[in-house]
């Protein structure tokens, strides 16, 4: 019966046709008012539909009354709208009350179990664990019993209970073995977490000695190989750890390995009684390292590691014991500089030794070899590599000595840009040429920070930063598929205020899925500080799809591990989803997309809505929620060549157009919104609450672009201003006059001849801002009029004018830059100057590369173009 | 040289370094997070000595009978990481679990007919060209719309090497579901 009455909701679902849904929900509640199925599914319509308070309320009356849960449609509907909500609590809940009908039923008991897990709420995990071992005598609910005592254990702040835990788990576990129910390698690593957690190593060591099925197990996994080492060391058996790491590296090549052994043997040393014993021991180690060296296809392993080994030895202040380091960097060096990694490999031994001496050393042999190594590039691609590994070292060494002389890191790039970008090997796609073409474009950067980082010279910056990217560009022209090309020139792009062209780029790089949420930020918000709303929601949704997906897929990854029996990606998933649920990029992704609808044109009646209904309550932020987020944005990708505590050589750092949107902007874009509702909604209390949280994030912030701060401050200001208004009592004047003033202050001027280096900066940007905070304003007038305010007036007439006055300046800057800008690109950044560092760099894209500058320059004046042609569209549906 | 070890899933945070090569797709987390809840001893990555990812590869294991086999679903390294046998270590890596954790009849594995540095590198591991698949790969703006090689190598437990006697012509990719 109840069924049957449901279906025409079901089947509008199936469809789906949510509106169709809820029509039949209310029409079979008109009839049967206590219907307590289609309440349920009404619920779940409601979480599903962006209607969550509602549901909420619903939902929590169904619940509270118990006998509705006797029906399965009640479980599944009320279950499912919970979880839309996020709220998992209350969906345990529902199983629980389920489970007064029907206690034994274990379906019931494991969907407890699952939705417990999803959440971390794991004191509930083990209690539905438990029950499930009680009613079934399968093995998997004692290894659900384990893994949810064991991370209740790992999770818990109470001393007493989580010892006792842990001693439950390992007696279930040891009782496991001895029924030989202990049978996976991923129940064998529960085991070993149990005793882990507890520091016992001695007994995880025995464990991992067992023979047998265990021992077959452990030899099989090469992480448990690695794991046993480990442990060896960690009781201080490092006899024991030598052997069992010669005894890995025998039969493979694993760095762990290498590292684990050299660790042993250097905590070996450091007890030996006497300097003979020391000697011993590191010959000892040097020779097995020797004899590996020798072995096809352990060489680079072998001796990377002598070079670690000689390192360790140093840090621990035993001197050359075994080698002295930099003697053995330029061994390996000589050996492998063919090989791309070689860079990679060595880095992090010379970033190790930073001594003047040990830095002049270095700077000899490369010296000795650079010469060399650049005449013979041309013979073979290894040659060429060489030549490239050797020229990343240069960069180095110039960074570790602290080179900030412009002329130094310039010197010598014609050879490279004449390789990278003209040789005959790059005609054929040449890897090594790739890597030539992305050295010269950083030294080019990398110089002109170094030259022109006074604020009167950054007219000159972006005349340097236009030839890298006119290197970036030929370099991507040759070979398409090098992404490191197409980040640095993203990034170049952007910095000149050129969104379209880095758009273009970006999209060549198909980022998508998890990558949104670690590479999003290269390109997400940038159209917005450049005029180009539109395409740059496109990412935001994209975004936000992913994140929507994520969040609703995710639960299921979890429970298929429990499913599976695959215990070891448990805490894995569990931190995974963490990560990503609260990751800063989707808070920043969230935020642009709400900055973004803020500009979609509407009518008054459409505007007033759009900020009433927004859901300002679920972008709260307060300093917890702010530091539980996690950072997961890539920054690495783009292939440094100096250690990243090195801030004035760190070429990610430098090209930031804007900096980094961190925890106060996250906070500054989403009271903006919630200032925008109170307002809206006439709540002057709420309102003034946020202006003044506002205020402190414009106090405290120093990681605000200068755009930004000038959004912030607008909004303080137009709130103000509507507090002001409310009170009749009150003048508003000096708060619009503010108002006014800044949007006309950052709209280009008539009066004023715009410039290149204008453009290319602030200009665009300041009008983006500009134009932004008039939306804001309009939303102000429309709220004023809409609440029968005398200042409405007031606030229409002055906007009414200062609209006539941006379009006039929008559509001449707009003419500006159609007519003027490509030939001022040729004349102002192209053109060569006496004593420029660059001289050589130019003539060599305005001659050999005159195709490729030419576009890049095209590029530039017509992504400038779009992005003011934007803004005054933009200015034109602002009516 | 590098530290070979499971797949987790906090390595999705980190393997644009691997992935932004152009040949190598990035799917939906959850279909790495199904592979590692499935097969996690098929699903393996190369770390540098500097902790970056140097490479994964892959796999699972399915059919039926003599069609029983291990399926390579990615192998990918770094561009920077190339011509360093990594990419043969890795495959050695998961036809050893398929032979000795599975005991499969044969690996196959699918390739874009213009990636002809990795049907190289797969033919010198053994690989034969078993059959054509029409249209495999879909264009995305990037990479054009191809058929796929589907090429496989015999296990020890296919002992008359009846898995790879190819197939003259080109199949539907519905004709390669399992």
């Amino acid at each position: 019966m109840e069924g049957r009455q449901l279906r025409p909701i079901y089947d509008a679902l199936e469809l789906p046709d949510t509106k169709y849904a809820l029509n039949e929900c209310d029409k079979l509640l008109r009839k049967h008012p206590n219907h307590y199925g289609a309440q349920a599914l009404k619920t779940f319509i409601l979480a599903r539909s962006g209607r969550p308070n509602e549901a909420l309320l619903l939902g929590q009356s169904v619940l509270s009354t118990p006998s509705a849960m006797a029906s399965a449609h009640v479980q599944q509907g009320l279950s499912l709208a919970f979880r839309a909500l996020g709220c998992p609590r209350e969906e345990i809940m529902v199983y629980t009350a389920a489970l007064a009908f029907s206690p034994n039923d274990e379906s019931l008991h494991t969907k407890v179990f699952m939705a417990a897990a999803r959440n971390s709420m794991f004191k509930e995990q083990h209690h539905a664990a438990v029950q499930l071992s009680k009613l079934s005598k399968q093995q998997k609910y004692v290894w659900w019993l384990v893994v949810s005592l064991l991370l209740q254990a790992k999770h818990s702040k109470d001393d007493v209970a989580a010892p006792v835990q842990l001693k439950l788990a390992e007696r279930l576990v040891e009782k496991a073995v001895t029924d030989g129910q202990l049978t996976s390698t991923e129940e064998l690593r529960v085991y070993l977490d149990v005793l882990d957690i507890q520091d016992k190593h001695e007994q995880m060591t025995e464990v991992m000695a067992a023979n047998g099925q265990l021992a077959a197990m452990i030899s099989n996994d090469p992480d448990l190989v690695t794991q046993r080492i480990s442990l060896l060391i960690k009781i201080g058996a490092y006899d024991k750890a030598i052997s069992a790491a010669i005894a890995a590296l025998e039969s493979r090549d694993n760095w762990a390995d290498y590292k684990l052994y050299i660790g042993a043997v250097v905590a070996l040393v450091g007890q030996a009684a006497d300097v003979e014993a020391k000697h011993s021991l590191a010959a000892d180690i040097s020779s097995n390292f020797e004899k590996w060296a020798g072995v096809r296809g352990k060489a680079r392993g072998a001796k990377l590691a002598q070079v670690a080994l000689a390192t360790r030895m140093h840090e621990a202040g035993h001197g050359d014991i075994a080698g002295s380091p930099e003697v053995l960097i330029w061994s390996y060096l000589a050996e492998f500089q063919q090989k791309a990694i070689c860079y990679s490999d060595i880095m992090q031994f010379i970033v190790a030794r930073r001594e003047p001496s040990v830095l002049e050393y270095h700077r000899t042999q490369l010296e000795q070899r650079l010469a060399a190594a650049r005449d013979s590039a041309a013979n073979s691609d290894d040659a060429a590599q060489a030549w490239v590994n050797l020229e990343k070292i240069r960069y180095l060494l110039q960074a570790l000595m602290g080179e900030t002389d412009p002329k130094a890191w310039a010197a010598d790039i014609e050879p490279l840009l004449k390789f990278g970008l003209g040789s005959s090997q790059a005609r054929k796609k040449q890897p090594s040429c790739s890597d030539m073409a992305l050295i010269a474009s950083q030294r080019i950067i990398q110089a002109a920070f170094f030259a022109y980082s006074a604020a009167n010279q950054r007219e000159q910056l972006h005349s340097a930063l236009f030839k890298a990217l006119c290197v970036l560009e030929s370099g991507i022209q040759l070979n398409d598929s090098s992404f490191l090309l197409k980040l640095y020139a993203i990034r170049v792009y952007l910095y000149l205020s050129c969104y379209e062209r880095a758009q273009t780029i970006y999209d060549t790089l198909s980022i998508k899925h998890v990558q949104q949420d670690t590479l999003g930020h290269l390109i997400i918000g940038h159209g917005m500080a450049l005029g180009c709303f539109a395409s740059d929601m496109e990412f935001c949704y994209n975004g936000v799809t992913f994140y929507d997906r994520f969040r609703s897929k995710m639960p299921r990854d979890i429970e298929a591990v429990y499913q599976q029996g695959t215990y070891s990606n448990v805490q894995d998933f569990l931190e995974f989803q963490s990560n990503i649920v609260h990751s800063v990029q989707r808070e920043c992704t969230h935020r642009y997309a709400l900055r973004g609808e803020g500009f979609e044109y509407g009518n008054a009646k459409e505007t007033l809505a759009r900020w009433e209904e927004a859901d300002v309550s679920s972008i709260e932020h307060t300093e917890q929620t702010l530091s539980a987020l996690h950072d997961n944005r890539d920054v690495l990708v783009m292939g440094l060549l100096t250690p990243k505590d090195m801030a004035q050589w760190d070429l990610e750092l430098l090209t930031r157009s804007t900096p980094m949107p961190g925890h106060d902007w996250i906070q500054a874009f989403s009271l903006i919104p919630q200032v925008m509702h109170y307002l809206v909604c006439a709540d002057n209390e709420s309102l003034q609450e946020k202006l003044s949280e506002l205020t402190l994030v414009d106090n405290t912030s120093g990681t605000l672009s200068r755009q930004d701060v000038l959004l912030v401050r607008g909004i303080i200001d137009v709130g103000s201003l509507y507090i002001q208004a409310s009170d009749l009592q009150n003048g508003i004047d000096d708060q619009l006059g503010r108002l006014l003033s800044v949007i006309r202050t950052n709209v280009p001027s008539n009066e004023l001849e715009p410039s290149l280096f204008s453009l290319s900066s602030d200009s665009i940007r300041n009008l983006s801002a500009a134009t932004e905070l008039f939306t804001y304003m309009l939303a102000l007038k429309h709220a004023l009029s809409a609440q029968r305010l005398p200042a409405a007036n007031a606030v229409g007439i002055a906007l009414s004018q200062l609209r006539k006055e941006a379009l006039k300046s929008v559509n001449a800057l707009r003419g500006w830059v159609d007519k003027n800008t490509r030939a001022l690109v040729e004349e102002q950044w192209l053109a060569e100057n006496d004593g420029d560092i660059f001289a050589d760099v130019t003539r060599f894209v305005v001659g050999s590369q005159k195709q490729t500058t030419s576009m890049v320059a095209k590029a530039c004046t017509t992504s400038w173009l779009r992005s003011v042609k934007n803004l005054l569209s933009q200015w034109e549906k602002c009516s | 040289m590098s530290t070979i070890r499971r797949f987790r899933a906090m390595d999705l945070l980190q393997f644009n370094n691997v992935n932004l090569d152009r040949y190598t797709e990035t799917y939906d987390s959850q279909f790495y997070l199904s592979y590692m809840s499935n097969w996690p001893d098929l699903f393996t990555v190369a770390e540098s000595p500097a902790h970056k990812l140097m490479g994964y590869s892959m796999g699972k294991v399915e059919g039926t009978g003599e069609l029983w086999h291990g399926h390579v679903t990615a192998l990918t390294v770094a561009p920077e990481c190339r011509r360093l046998g990594l990419a043969r270590g890795l495959m050695r890596g998961l036809e050893d679990a398929s032979e000795k954790i599975h005991d499969c009849y044969f690996v196959d594995l699918f390739v874009r007919p213009s990636n002809t540095v990795a049907i190289q590198m797969y033919e010198h591991l053994g690989y034969i060209l078993y059959r054509r698949v029409i249209d495999y790969y879909q264009g995305d703006g990037v990479m054009p719309t191809e058929y796929a090689h589907d090429m496989r190598k015999a296990l020890p437990r296919d002992k008359h090497k009846k898995s790879i006697v190819p197939v003259k012509h080109a199949v539907n990719v519905e004709d390669t579901f399992f």
